[in-house]
């Protein structure tokens, strides 16, 4: 009885604390009360940091952190990252939408990372009036309007990559009406719309396409791998985990398979993806092979070493399309919501390290979407298409 | 038997509840402290239902912070949903681990029958009652199988329900029956069925995000249902779900309709869920099957809150939400969680360094310590002070004169994590002068982890936290904050 | 009928099961004895892989090792095993011992937060990218080089080294368990603990043993899985230790050879089901299977049922 007593004390006292402290949701002691041009502003980051996505999450957070970073040591005005954890739960993203929505200081958000997640938060967004822009959200129908002015992606959509692909697959690599591919999905809305996209347009050419799908929580596909026959010419493997495809490509040949396998995007890494005869299509030139961004890449992995992911690097370049927004609508001194909107759907930047310049057509899409063929060879990443 | 009731170690053998109980009757607090406990105990619990009811009404009208709302919403379906699986586990016993899916089931269920998905608008007053019965039968159905099963095997078949309806509904794009049919969109598959219709009574419709009404929705359910949880805690009902809980073979020969229990109690758990489900559709206007996996924690979630909170009794219910769900999202903010960890410090260092000179000797000796080292350093390594402090204001500069921070303290940071953690552990082992020597190092080491290391990854330390307060606050109290002290008979 | 998809499917089901066998073993060691369900136990295996992983760096990564292979196999098994081991052993002592005589309940939310911690921990101090062992790139590659059984089906050296090490591992812990004094303590502690203790066995030491062979085992799933299926990173140890559950209560918790066999069982109708089902519903066919077996035999395959005493 004693101890319950002080025990239920101490816990309702914690409690009355933590209540009244959140009631009041002060924003973190660098960013001022209201955002300023002078002391500063905030832009949002909503991104799987931890959970299982968090390989993408945490990479997508480190390229943002690190281009304000670097700002910040060379600018007057300063820019705070405020960061959620969304663990890809759409419930949660639209939880910390609205700590983002309700905190005055934040002008924008970078994110969130999944489809569904976009789907969850734009009404929160659209009603306080606030820019999101995301680095990895692909499916079609999210700039079909509706959002028009509120969300941006930098990234092209399922519809650009998953006809590029089929077009591929049906010229280059010997897939002729008749002949089967396999394209495999991971049960993700990421995954699971590029690959219907990717199977409709093979078999409207008259290809079979076999459509299979592995949990993201499964470790191996020998089992899977044991269908492939000798008449499948291409696996099709739109995974978000660069690991993942090496595994299977391994896997592949490890059982002596002669189909070829084809990631999508996000299986672009040349770290991880390495399996020679593979092919990747990406939406832009290696960045490794862009000398201008050596040594960006250099100075990232000494602020936060080890591996990257693919979706990683367009995050950088939105933080940087939000830090020339904001100094845009910083000309005058005064700063809002709607001016950084607008900055935004207007930004031009004329070379980013994805390799081109970055602007938005009026639905939010990244102007200029095109995709690159890679071909895996003795390692390396060698641009075909 | 003259063994202390509040020694953990002592042996328990043939001591149960009740003389348990009575013996921890006799420890009265003395002098004002006491009077106030005595009332208290007095005060009917209704009272105290009644008083958070009142304070949680007026939380809206204090703030117009729109994230506020939305946290107190979603505690408020966190009570409901542990409110329903006290029933199950805390009443009833049976272990319940696919209690997720009929939160899903419900929500999917209001989805399909008012959205656009299939062009069904159904008014919410005839859909609510319909999910909420649907679920309840589901429940009914799932426990079927307890009959057979017993204890950890009810727990794994509950479970692979709950993982069937998830990978189900996340597959539902193309379902057709055993390849007979052709294939049809059921469930949205991983694009889950947006565009759900709000709540809509006589007219009146819930303006799409209006929080605030879903919040007092969610708060007069709750309160309804936790006055009929207490009016059936105090029945029969109540009463033989208890000694179903406690032994089941005794509660058997004495007659009570075991199976028919164990049967009502998960049909009753599964409409709270159903009710909770309902809600948080209308709410969130998407629903998604990822949502209601294992992977994304939910039950877990839950489950802590219950057990914090204490099995069995309904304030724990409100306790355990409260205090798991606003300590995850106050974590959040990097400046709360600072606040919070020191704090934390500070409470586990005043309860357990008695008397008070102990105390003031272990801080001064650790403020001491830090200044020592912080000059030391600076003169020795300028490099290792330049860093940034990640929080503002007073606190932060005062931590930047006594913190040492080096301008990249990534990899010592991780190294002096594990150094922490191992410290840690070790204090617990020692004990007397020698232990609170050591802590003086081991609190400088762990600011120096928490302003390098930790204070800059907000997302992980928050989780990591959430684990710590978990394992302390279960190791204190076993039986949770609210719960009863239970014995088990040998 | 497809010999090949048969044999492949057989030889990756038994592969995989004997991962999650030997980390329901653990699970089932522990709840013989204490009753408890440790759900950081998932998390034991995930730091025994990388465990394996450091020291594949150690000695100059996957692509440059400087020792002979079989020498680093040893030396991996051992330190997951030595290091698994140890945390089991801390996890027991600093979070399970106060929690011996509380309800079942308590403990599950304790290990709960443990496994909150670790996860959380490894990704702050790991980083949260996936890692690969790259066995397909060591000096022999393990997981490439594979023998040819009829119908052109192969099993790769590492699949072989799985399934030769699960069941030396399996016999040597019976044999522990059959044979040897301590065994023979562990099995009446977790028979009748309080009459074991008057029957003069120490049942701390007989505990502690208990966490260190379970996660010594757990470690070394973490290395087999690691060879062969090569991906490490920190939420790894969730949806293992998931399966692992499921596997040690299919078989009839407490009972050992039963956890082999859900182990086995679960890697089975994976296979199976993905191969000939379907693989997007391959889950849902798992669950259904289960849910059927458990309902035929609600002690699970191996367990009795249990005798209550009034």
């Amino acid at each position: 009885m004693v101890r319950r007593f002080g025990l239920v004390a101490a816990a309702a006292a914690a409690l009355v604390l933590a209540i009244v402290s959140a009631a009041s949701a002060r924003p973190t002691a660098h960013a001022a009360a209201t955002a300023t041009c002078t002391k500063g502003v905030s832009i949002g980051m909503q991104a799987p940091i931890t959970g299982p996505a968090g390989s993408i999450g945490s990479d997508q957070l480190h390229w943002a952190l690190f281009y304000f970073t670097q700002w910040n040591k060379t600018h007057k005005l300063k820019i705070h990252l405020v960061q959620e954890d969304t663990q890809l739960d759409p419930s949660k993203a639209s939880t910390t939408a609205q700590a983002l929505a309700s905190n005055k200081s934040v002008m924008g958000v970078i994110g969130p990372a999944g489809s569904d997640e976009v789907q969850a938060v734009a009404p929160i967004f659209k009603k306080a009036g606030l820019a999101f822009a995301s680095g990895s959200a692909t499916r079609v129908s999210l700039t079909s309007g509706a959002w028009k002015g509120y969300f941006f992606r930098d990234v092209p959509n399922d519809g650009v990559q998953g006809p590029t692909d089929a077009n591929y697959m049906v010229e280059k690599l010997g897939v002729t009406s008749g002949s089967k591919v396999m394209v495999v999905d991971d049960q993700e809305s990421y995954s699971t719309g590029l690959a219907d996209i990717v199977g409709q347009s093979l078999s409207s050419k008259g290809v079979t396409v076999d459509r299979e799908s592995v949990s993201q929580k499964a470790t191996d596909f020998s089992s899977l791998i044991a269908k492939v026959d000798s008449s499948t010419k291409v696996v099709f493997l739109p995974f978000q985990v660069a690991s993942e495809a090496q595994l299977f490509a391994q896997q592949l040949q490890a059982q002596g398979k002669t189909a070829v396998a084809f990631g999508s995007d996000g299986t672009f890494d040349s770290s991880k993806f390495t399996v020679n005869g593979s092919y990747i299509s990406f939406f832009a030139p290696d960045v490794t092979t862009i000398p201008a961004d050596a040594s960006i890449v250099t100075a990232f992995h000494k602020q936060f070493p080890g591996a990257t992911s693919p979706f990683g690097a367009p995050n950088y370049v939105l933080a940087q399309a939000y830090a020339s927004a904001v100094t845009a609508a910083c000309k005058d001194n005064k700063i809002s919501r709607a001016e950084v909107r607008k900055d935004l759907a207007m930004v031009k930047l004329s070379n980013t390290i994805l390799g081109g310049p970055l602007s938005f057509t009026a639905n939010g899409d990244v102007a200029g979407a095109k995709f690159h063929i890679f071909k895996i060879e003795n390692g390396k990443y060698v641009t075909i298409a | 038997m003259a063994t202390d009731p509040t020694d953990p170690n002592a042996p328990r053998v043939g001591v149960d509840e009740w003389v348990a109980s009575h013996e921890q009757r006799r420890v009265r607090r003395a002098g004002l402290l006491g009077v106030v406990e005595r009332e208290l105990e007095r005060v009917p619990s209704p009272a105290f239902y009644l008083a958070f009811g009142v304070a949680a009404a007026v939380v809206p009208a204090l703030t117009s912070n729109g994230y506020v709302i939305k946290v107190g919403l979603d505690t408020l379906l966190y009570m409901l949903l542990a409110l329903g699986l006290n029933i199950t586990v805390g009443y009833a016993g049976l272990l319940d681990l696919g209690y997720v899916a009929f939160y899903g089931f419900a929500a999917y269920g209001y989805a399909m029958l008012a959205s656009p998905k299939f062009g069904l608008h159904w008014a919410t007053i005839g859909v609510i009652p319909l999910v909420v019965l649907a679920t309840a039968i589901l429940g009914f159905l799932v426990a079927l199988p307890s009959r057979r099963l017993v204890g950890d095997y009810l727990a794994i078949v509950t479970l692979f329900f709950g993982e069937l309806f998830a990978t189900v509904y996340q597959n539902g794009e193309h379902m057709s029956l055993l390849g007979l049919t052709k294939a049809k969109d059921v469930t949205g598959g991983p694009n889950g069925i947006p565009n759900i219709d709000q709540f809509h009574v006589l007219g009146a419709r819930i303006g799409t995000l209006n929080y605030t009404a879903y919040y007092y929705v969610a708060l007069i359910f709750f309160m309804v249902l936790l006055l009929a949880m207490y009016l059936v805690d105090r029945s029969r009902t109540g009463r033989a779900w208890k000694s179903l809980r406690e032994d089941p073979l005794a509660a058997e020969l004495m007659g009570m309709p075991v199976n028919r229990l164990k049967l009502v109690a998960f049909a009753c758990g599964a409409g709270i869920a159903g009710l909770a489900g309902t809600i948080f559709a209308a709410a969130n206007t998407a629903v998604f099957a990822s949502e209601f996996d294992f992977t994304s924690g939910l039950l877990i979630i839950v489950y802590a809150m219950l057990i914090l909170g204490g099995a069995g009794s309904l304030g724990g219910v409100i306790l355990g939400a409260l205090v798991v769900n606003v300590s995850l999202e106050v974590l959040r903010t990097p400046g709360h969680a600072t606040w919070v960890f020191y704090v934390l410090i500070a409470a586990t260092l005043i309860a357990r360094l008695r008397p008070w000179r102990w105390f003031a000797l272990v801080i001064a000796g650790t403020a001491g310590f830090g200044f020592a080292v912080h000059a030391i350093v600076s003169a020795a390594w300028p490099r290792g002070v330049h860093g940034q402090a990640p929080v503002g204001g007073i606190l932060g500069s005062g931590l930047g004169h006594w913190v040492i921070l080096p301008s990249n303290p990534m990899t010592i940071g991780n190294v002096a994590f594990v150094c922490l953690v191992l410290a840690v552990l070790a204090l617990t082992l020692l004990s007397g002068w020698i232990q609170r020597l050591a802590m003086i190092p081991t609190l400088y080491l762990a600011a120096f982890v928490w302003e390098n290391r930790l204070a800059v990854e907000p997302s992980i330390t928050r989780l990591i936290l959430v684990g710590v307060i978990l394992i302390v606050l279960m190791n204190a109290r076993p039986q949770g904050l609210l719960g009863t002290s239970r014995v088990e008979i040998v | 009928m497809n010999w090949n998809l048969f044999l492949t499917e057989l030889v990756a089901g038994i592969s995989h099961g004997s991962v999650y066998a030997l980390i329901a073993l653990g699970y089932s060691m522990v709840y013989g004895i204490l009753k408890l369900l440790n759900f950081a136990h998932g998390d034991v295996y995930m730091v025994g892989s990388f465990i394996g992983f450091g020291i594949i760096g150690v000695f100059g990564g996957a692509t440059n090792l400087s020792i002979p292979v079989w020498v680093l196999l040893f030396l991996m098994l051992l330190g997951a095993m030595l290091g698994g081991g140890l945390l089991g052993v801390m996890i027991e002592r600093f979070a399970y011992r106060r929690l011996r005589n509380a309800p079942r309940i308590a403990p599950l939310i304790t290990a709960l937060g443990v496994s909150f911690f670790l996860e959380n921990a490894a990704q702050l101090v790991l980083g949260a990218q996936y890692q690969s062992y790259n066995s397909f790139s060591w000096k022999s590659p393990i997981a490439l080089d594979h023998f040819t059984l009829p119908a052109h089906t192969v099993i790769s050296y590492a699949e072989v080294i799985i399934i030769v090490g699960t069941i030396v591992l399996v016999v040597a812990l019976t044999l522990f368990v059959q044979r040897t004094q301590l065994g023979k303590a562990m099995r009446a502690t977790s028979f009748d603990r309080e009459a074991a203790a008057m029957m003069g066995i120490d049942v701390d030491n007989v505990i502690v043993a208990t966490f260190f062979i379970g996660s010594a085992l757990a470690g070394a799933a973490g290395i087999f899985n690691g060879i062969e299926y090569q991906q490490v990173w920190p939420y790894m140890g969730f949806t293992a230790g998931l399966y692992a559950f499921i596997a040690a209560v299919v078989g009839g918790i407490g009972n050992l050879p039963g956890a082999v066999l859900g182990g086995l069982t679960i890697g089975l109708a994976q296979a199976f089901s993905i191969g000939y089902i379907s693989s997007t519903f391959s889950d849902a066919v798992v669950f259904a299977i289960l849910i059927a077996v458990m309902i035929v035999r609600p002690s699970g395959l191996l367990g009795r049922a249990a005798v209550q005493k009034v």
